[in-house]
Parts: structure tokens; sequence; C-alpha cells
């Protein structure tokens, strides 16, 4: 749902160390924290207070609702057994535009049972953000997921259970309000239609762009909305197998290969305009829906400065050439 | 919601060794699988990793056939079992080849390679409906030796309804015809220039490697089949099955869950489709 407004309660009302403690004693408590090393990551909380501030992970939320590496399935004395439903847990301090890619992520594995236990045992509680010079979020490019918001003046019930732990910690009267999106985002995405992008496949800006990229995967690995898998083994000396499902990536050169070595995507020009493709109209169930969440981590990561709204500016200047 | 990506245990039934490197593999999976011909399985052997690929022939008696070419590392691994060894499968996975379609048409069957396997299994419903009228099989393989089905096809040729022609690569020797089967050298589009069918009362599917469908889908439209009747079966390393992994996709759509069998009318809209 893309609803404009959601029950909200003045802060006045709210006791988040109640509420904080009434999380922590059924769930592990998950936070971004920005480290010695400048980095912020998202790891387990230790004591102290509910951060007030969300701050953009490096890794977005697909960390924990979509691991790295997942047991999907194990194989024991001739049996397949499914893997173990993980612990209910918590992440405070997540921006809105990681919100709204986990509604993305909702939609995306809407059949896959082991995203969605791991998906029942998150709550998710979004907070107010300070704009980066990346950020380019827009409220209205997609609804969002989670249970509770928080800002400076007012907390926002976004899901039923977020509303019942409200109501647990003496919430009563709610108001619906929209929520307080970031008002000092400066960087604005440029819109292009499937008509500009699908005119420009031989355009030279995708071998332009592709000279200097690297193919290295940086931008997709730290997308709250990228979600390639490859599926691996680990077999145990007891004879036991595990599968797991690990983060693939586009930009790898086995990307787009069948057997015989046939590769349908090539270049690094083919797989830079297919992760386009992807990030801008979706596939499958999601076609036409923009999947980018303005939250500025491929721009920063990237090691050769691509950003993919300065290309969309060049296929809307070559679209009719 | 059910674990899609959880396989059920199969035993390897039988193993027909009559080709080098392709073998058929019968499979019993512990649970009966349903497929309509040209939808796949995804064979999973534990330790190793998974592979999608199309039945040969239809589900008979709860088992699953699959001719599997010996190609790749998962591929490589099943070579080394045995029949009564247990691996996993999961599916059914994909929309295959529209049936309903040829109702009350001819068929014209198009074949490169592997292509023959799920071709195979798309003959077979066809003859064993029997609401289609004739029906022509254009199979190209790189050699004589490298036929698959060789024998059957070749007895098939004596069906009144069926016409089946081979074309080979290379042949040291022309086998001359097989019975009443031509064997040309050549590629396998040459067998459509001295065809002679009806292409408004035809309906074609074409099974083969990316190079087969380059040239030969849009020179059956040409010959006059309408672009919405002529399918193709697509080939790709589909690690979910289920639209998702990405690896598959062409033009926007997952071609293991929107496909793998598309019309020349929609493959048209799909970039890096063929």
């Amino acid at each position: 749902m893309l609803a404009s407004t959601f029950p909200s309660y003045p802060l006045e009302q709210v006791a988040l160390d109640e509420l904080l403690g009434v999380i922590r004693a059924e769930r592990a408590l998950w936070a971004p924290h920005t480290g010695a090393d400048g980095h912020c990551r998202l790891q387990p909380m230790g004591e102290g207070s509910l951060p007030r501030v969300a701050i953009t992970a490096f890794l977005p939320l697909k960390k924990l609702l979509l691991p790295p590496r997942e047991e999907i399935w194990s194989f024991r004395s001739g049996e397949y057994c499914t893997a173990q439903v993980p612990q209910a847990f918590a992440v405070v301090g997540v921006p809105l535009c990681d919100l709204q890619a986990v509604w993305y992520l909702d939609q995306a594995f809407a059949d896959d049972l082991p995203y969605q236990a791991r998906r029942a045992q998150a709550l998710l509680v979004g907070m107010a953000c300070v704009p980066g010079p990346e950020c380019r979020c827009d409220g209205l490019s997609m609804p969002l997921a989670g249970d509770l918001f928080v800002d400076q003046e007012r907390v926002w019930a976004l899901s039923p259970a977020g509303q019942a732990l409200l109501r647990a910690c003496g919430c009563q009267v709610s108001q619906e309000m929209p929520l307080s999106w970031p008002v000092a985002v400066t960087g604005k995405r440029h819109a292009l239609t499937q008509k500009q992008f699908f005119s420009t496949t031989e355009a030279a800006i995708w071998t332009d762009e592709a000279k200097r990229c690297l193919s290295c995967g940086a931008c997709s690995a730290v997308c709250p909305t990228c979600y390639c898998f490859d599926m691996l083994d680990a077999a145990a000396l007891d004879g036991s197998v595990t599968r797991h499902r690990i983060w693939d990536n586009c930009f790898f050169a086995e990307h787009g290969k069948v057997a015989g070595d046939y590769d349908f995507r090539p270049g690094r020009a083919n797989r830079l305009r297919f992760r386009m493709e992807h990030k801008r109209f979706g596939f499958g169930a999601l076609r036409g829906q923009n999947s980018c969440v303005g939250c500025g981590r491929c721009r920063k990561v990237c090691p050769v400065d691509i950003d993919l709204d300065q290309i969309a500016e060049r296929l809307d200047g070559e679209g009719g050439s | 919601m059910n674990h899609a990506l959880l396989p059920i245990p199969a035993v390897i039934d039988t193993i027909d060794r009559s080709v080098i490197n392709n073998h058929i593999f019968t499979l019993r999976p512990e649970q009966s699988i349903e497929l309509v011909p040209g939808q796949f399985v995804e064979i999973s052997i534990p330790g190793v990793g998974s592979f999608p690929v199309s039945p040969c022939d239809l589900v008979r008696e709860g088992l699953i056939s699959s001719c599997i070419r010996r190609t790749g590392r998962v591929t490589e691994a099943l070579y080394y079992l045995e029949e009564g060894d247990l691996i996993g499968m999961r599916g059914p996975f994909g929309n295959g080849f529209p049936l309903s379609m040829f109702t009350g048409q001819d068929a014209l069957l198009i074949a490169g390679g592997l292509g023959m396997a799920p071709m195979r299994a798309l003959l077979k419903a066809l003859l064993d409906n029997g609401q289609t009228g004739r029906i022509i099989l254009l199979y190209g393989s790189r050699q004589p030796e490298t036929l698959l089905f060789r024998d059957e096809l070749v007895s098939l040729a004596g069906h009144s309804r069926v016409d089946v022609r081979f074309s080979v690569d290379f042949a040291e020797i022309l086998p001359g015809p097989c019975g009443d089967v031509l064997c040309r050298i050549g590629l396998v589009t040459e067998l459509l220039a001295d065809l002679d069918f009806n292409p408004r009362k035809t309906v074609s599917a074409v099974c083969g490697p990316p190079a087969l469908y380059r040239c030969v889908l849009e020179e059956l439209a040409l010959m006059g089949l309408p672009p919405a009747k002529i399918f193709a079966t697509l080939e790709r390393r589909m690690r979910c099955g289920i639209g998702e992994c990405c690896h598959c996709v062409a033009g926007g759509r997952y071609i293991c869950k929107d496909g793998p069998v598309f019309s020349l009318e929609a493959l048209r809209g799909m970039a890096e489709a063929i």
C-alpha cells in the first residue's frame, strides 16, 4: 500500500525506553553502528537507549533478510530437511528509503518460503535520517514496509505489529498523519521511460560507461533492492550436505552463461545495461516498478563514479538520435 | 506456500547409455510430479549442485526420463552415479508447450541437437492425444551417430501421420535414407526448403541451441506462419526456477517462470532472448 498517512502519536506520549525494553525482551536487537574505521554497519546492539537518528549502513537490511550465505536445506541420511526458522529479531535506526527497499524485496520474494520465514521474524523500526549528498529518496516512488517510524516529534505505527507495541506501552489516542520524509534531499532521480531506455540499446553510452566499469559488482552488493542469488553446496565429513543460497551479481562474467559456455550477456556493456534495466523497470511481476530507492549507496561505493542517473540523463539526450 | 527450493528425493531407476555423453536417466521421485512437455524440473545432486532439465518423455507411472548431456560440473557428477542412487528433484517449473493450440492443426517440429529431447516429449503428447493433423519433424544433429532416439524416430516415420527428416552437419558416409527417413548433410533449416506444408494451418515448435533460433524462427514467419503460432523453448541456467534469482531474465521476463516456451510474437519484444 502506498498509504500516505499512518496512525501517529506525539513523542511525549511514548516512553521510548519502555518501548525498547518490550522489544528487547522478545527479540535480538540490531542497529547501525559507525565503527572506528568510519564505516557504518548493521550489528547487534548492546545495552543503551534507542538511537534517535537513522544511519545508512554500508550493507542494507538485505544483509539480515536475505543473508549473503543462507542455509536453504540440508541432506542427511537420504532426506532433505528444511532449514531452521531464524529467531525473532528487530532492527532499529533504519532510514525510510531502506523500508521502501524491504517492501520491494517482500514483493520479489512473495512466494519464497525461506525469505518469508525470516521476514516474519523481523520487526523494523525506521528513524528520521540526515540526508547526505548522495541521497535521492522519494516517498512517493514506492510503498514501504516496516513496523514503526520515529522522528524528533512523533512515532508512527506502520503495521498492526507496530500498533500493538505502542498500545502495550500505553499509547492510546492516535492521529492519522503523513510520515516526515527528509526535506533536505537535493539530488533528483532522472525519470526515464521504458521507451527511451529500449530505443537506446545501441547507444554509445553503454560502451563508454562499460570501458570504465570494472565489473566489480560493488553497486549490486550494496544495493538494498538487488537480490540475484546462486546456490552452493557444502559437504561435511559426516556425509551430510547443506545447500546455501548465496548472493550473486549480474556484473559477474558467469551470470548470463548457459551450458556449452554460450553467454547471453557477454560484455560489460550488456551487464551494465541489464542491471540498469532491473533497477529502473524491474523484472517479472514487478515490471514497471522503479526499484531504486535513492539511498545513494551505489554512487558512494563505485570506484569509477558510475551513476545510473547520469546515464539516464545521457540516454534521455540520445533517445531521439 | 510450499518450499519450492526444497527437492524431493528421487531414485535413479534406469540409465540408457545408447548415445555417448547423452544418456537417458529415468528417475522416480518419491512424490509424483506432473509435467506438460516443455516444462522442466531442477535435478539436485547433493554436494555438487543442481541443473534444470526438460524431460524427453511423458511422465509414466511416476517415472520422469531426461536425456542429459555430460556438459558441465553437475552433469559430470551425475554420470558417476548408478541405478538405485538417490538424488533430488523439484518442480514442475515453467509454462510448457501450449498443447491446445495444436488441436486441429498440423505440427511442424524443428529440433537441433539436444533440443530433440524436449521435442520428443511434445511429439509423444501430440501422438497420444490424436487431435493434431499431420506432424512433420525436422531434426538436425552433428553426425549420424549423435542422432538421439534414432531407431524410434525411424520407426515412427512409417506412421501415416508423421513425416520425419534428419540432417547432419557431417558424415563420412552419408547414411542414406534411414528407412523412410530422409537424411541430408547440411543445416536443419535447409530441410525447410523443399517442404510441402500449409503455413496457415500449421503450428510450429522449435527447440535447439541459440544459433538455431536466430535463423529458423523468422524464416518460418517469412514462410507464412503467424508469429503467434511459432514457439521456441529457451535454455538458461535457471538457479531457482521460480522467478527470483535473475539468471534467466531476458526482456524483463523470467524465462523460468513466464517461459521457457515463448511465441515468436513475444520473443520479438524481448531483447537478448535469442
